[in-house]
């Protein structure tokens, strides 16, 4: 393979894994607590218009990154509401909020702009021109956006709470053992409300890198084009740990740009093929034959306090 | 917290009471959409009433539409009713979209083959080819399911995936199915023996619809009144018991999840053998998720998914007049369907007090069998 077309690769590969990696980091956390959220996958959309449109009203990326983040957490308290609350299935909630993020941004999206594909203020690179310019490095790690690097950095953040922290241990054990939470006079209910919270507030954050990381246009009818649903299975095959999540994220993205780059160059194996790894190895994940995968004891199960 | 529970626990209501309270939650949730999507249009400019009289009128203010709404109700109830069956024995089935794939390919390979047979015999070839393809579609989910524990969720989600790109890999050349230098990517025209008749001339009404109709009948009366349909309904409300009484579980779960995922494949066939005519790159869309929201708008009841999937067959034709007439962009009709089903599982009866009903009533019934 040409050398510019593997530093391209590698390139492409850190900066669509990037948005992934950032919905892991909360869909990790909600899955710990027990609940399931399909729904980052609308979460991840609306997020990606939202920062797009604040974007290019104010012009200032980061109050975008906070708006998109505000209102993923917004989504996922409904998600919250119906799931821990009212105890409702956890995958008709999160296909509805796929549905209505999907048909709300084609009908915001054309309220916001006149014109299609328009331009916003996207996420600075900042590193110099100097580091830009080493061999290799320069080129797949130092002329990435400011969003890329936050990506990089998060998932071991995250693994320091869920392992290190009080906190995280009760996020853990609300997902195992809801029982002895309760018994340890801790809220689950409020355990796991925290857990869908960052998950919606991680998917709108996830969809501002999607628009804003260098693209700076949004695209109407489903730009997401499945990604949240990839970000499932990364944290399956990531068994529900932050950095292994993320490296498999990293490897999904890397399947995505290679899958690209054979639709437009050509290639031996059909391009198809190549997308279908994230799903293929979930499943291979799930069945065990890639090592043994356990969910959380309480993964997509409602929780009764009434019931222990 | 505390007090709202005793509270509740207080409210018993009278039996009749709850028959109506629950038979009202779906109509009381989707008119709670209707009013929440009214003030989003009012917010994105345009007059609801309007509105919704143009999408009233663009669903059935003609024979015209009324013919539309069908042909747009026809995944949705040969889908929906792919996800109902599975709804009824407490399995998801959220995969209907790779299945509708599958499906479409398996009778679009069938339709394009001469067959030296009458037409009628060449399209339920093709249907049934449908079906198997369906089938195969749900057959890893349901094993996986059914004798290794794994949550059929996901394993039915991912399988989407691996549909939508399957099926996009045969309409592009050089394979066999491929309409060569096509504009878009897409299989050739399935031949004429193989196409469903158009009922309604000037129209695209074809029969789907009234296949879909009619299984439905069947699978209500399947499940309300044999065994089989009783050995589902019971692993969907107490698996516990079914297990006691001594009947294969797994091989029952194995059989649904089947047999919902062959329903699937059928409702991909009847929008290439009667309205596409081809198989197009990407021609689901998202419909069998819509067919699952069917499903559970009218939580797994195979009659009611009848009125259900006209329901939603409906918006999405009356939403495209309502764009011409008002200017709000047709997939409004995915927010007024989202709300719909959020309403009516966040309205009123928790979910979980459903279910305890219905454990109660099939655990009666196997008494009263002399299990």
């Amino acid at each position: 393979m040409d050398i510019d077309l593997l530093l391209n690769w590698l390139q492409a590969s850190l900066r669509l894994g990037a948005p992934l990696i950032l919905v892991s980091i909360g869909e990790v956390y909600t899955e710990r607590t027990g609940v399931l959220n399909i729904g980052i996958e609308g979460t991840m959309l609306t997020g990606a218009l939202t920062a797009v449109a604040i974007s290019y009203f104010t012009g200032n990326v980061f109050i975008a990154a906070l708006g998109a983040m505000v209102i993923g957490g917004l989504i996922a308290l409904g998600h919250a509401y119906l799931t821990v609350t009212r105890r409702a299935n956890q995958v008709v909630s999160g296909a509805m909020i796929n549905f209505f993020a999907l048909g709300a941004t084609n009908v915001m999206f054309a309220r916001l702009f006149e014109r299609e594909r328009e331009r916003v203020a996207v996420f600075p690179v900042l590193s110099s021109d100097g580091l830009r310019e080493i061999p290799f490095l320069g080129q797949v790690l130092f002329s990435q956006p400011l969003i890329v690097w936050i990506a990089i950095i998060l998932p071991f953040i995250s693994a320091w709470v869920l392992y290190r922290t009080v906190w995280g241990l009760n996020i853990r054990a609300v997902g195992d053992h809801p029982q002895a939470v309760a018994t340890a006079g801790l809220s689950v209910i409020k355990h796991k409300y925290l857990g869908v919270l960052m998950s919606g507030v991680f998917a709108g954050l996830g969809g501002c890198a999607l628009t804003l990381s260098e693209l700076g246009y949004f695209a109407p009818g489903g730009m997401t084009a499945g990604r949240g649903f990839i970000v499932l299975a990364a944290v399956i095959v990531g068994r529900w740990d932050p950095v292994r999540t993320a490296v498999i994220c990293l490897f999904f993205g890397a399947a995505d740009a290679l899958q690209l780059r054979v639709q437009a160059l050509g290639g031996i194996i059909p391009y198809q093929f190549l997308a279908m790894i994230p799903y293929l190895l979930t499943i291979a994940a799930l069945a065990g034959l890639v090592g043994r995968t356990v969910p959380p004891k309480t993964w997509g199960l409602p929780y009764d306090p009434k019931e222990y | 917290m505390i007090k709202a529970t005793a509270l509740r626990e207080k409210l018993v209501l009278p039996a009749i009471g709850e028959l109506l309270l629950s038979s009202f939650r779906p109509l009381l949730g989707i008119l709670l959409a209707f009013i929440v999507s009214a003030g989003m249009i009012a917010l994105a400019g345009a007059n609801p009433i309007q509105a919704y009289r143009a999408l009233i009128e663009g669903a059935i203010g003609s024979p015209q539409s009324i013919a539309n709404t069908m042909v747009r109700a026809s995944p949705l109830l040969l889908g929906g009713l792919g996800a109902a069956v599975g709804v009824k024995a407490g399995l998801w089935n959220v995969g209907i979209e790779g299945q509708m794939y599958a499906g479409a390919v398996g009778a679009t390979a069938v339709a394009l083959i001469p067959l030296p047979v009458p037409s009628w015999l060449h399209v339920t070839l093709s249907m049934l080819a449908a079906a198997v393809f369906g089938a195969a579609w749900g057959l890893i989910p349901a094993y996986l399911r059914a004798y290794r524990g794994v949550n059929e969720v996901v394993t039915t989600l991912m399988l989407n995936y691996v549909g939508i790109y399957f099926a996009s890999w045969l309409v592009h050349e050089p394979q066999p199915l491929a309409e060569p230098d096509a504009f878009y990517p897409m299989s050739r025209i399935i031949l004429p023996s193989a196409r469903l008749p158009i009922l309604l001339k000037g129209s695209s009404l074809h029969p789907g619809p009234i296949i879909g109709i009619a299984l439905c009948v069947v699978a209500y009366l399947i499940l309300r009144y044999t065994p089989f349909g009783f050995r589902t309904r019971l692993i969907g409300s107490n698996p516990e018991v079914a297990r006691y009484t001594g009947m294969n579980v797994n091989r029952q779960i194995l059989f649904v999840l089947i047999l919902a995922a062959a329903m699937g494949g059928v409702a991909g066939s009847g929008e290439i053998l009667g309205l596409k005519l081809r198989l197009y790159d990407f021609f689901v869309g998202g419909v069998g998720y819509e067919a699952l929201a069917v499903a559970l708008l009218v939580m797994g009841n195979p009659l009611l998914v009848i009125p259900g999937a006209l329901f939603f067959g409906g918006l999405k034709s009356g939403a495209a007049s309502m764009q011409i007439t008002t200017g709000i962009e047709a997939p409004m009709a995915l927010v007024i369907q989202a709300l719909c089903v959020l309403f009516v599982i966040g309205v009123g009866f928790a979910e979980r007090r459903w279910i305890d009903r219905r454990k109660q009533k099939v655990t009666e019934e196997a008494k009263a069998n002399g299990y």
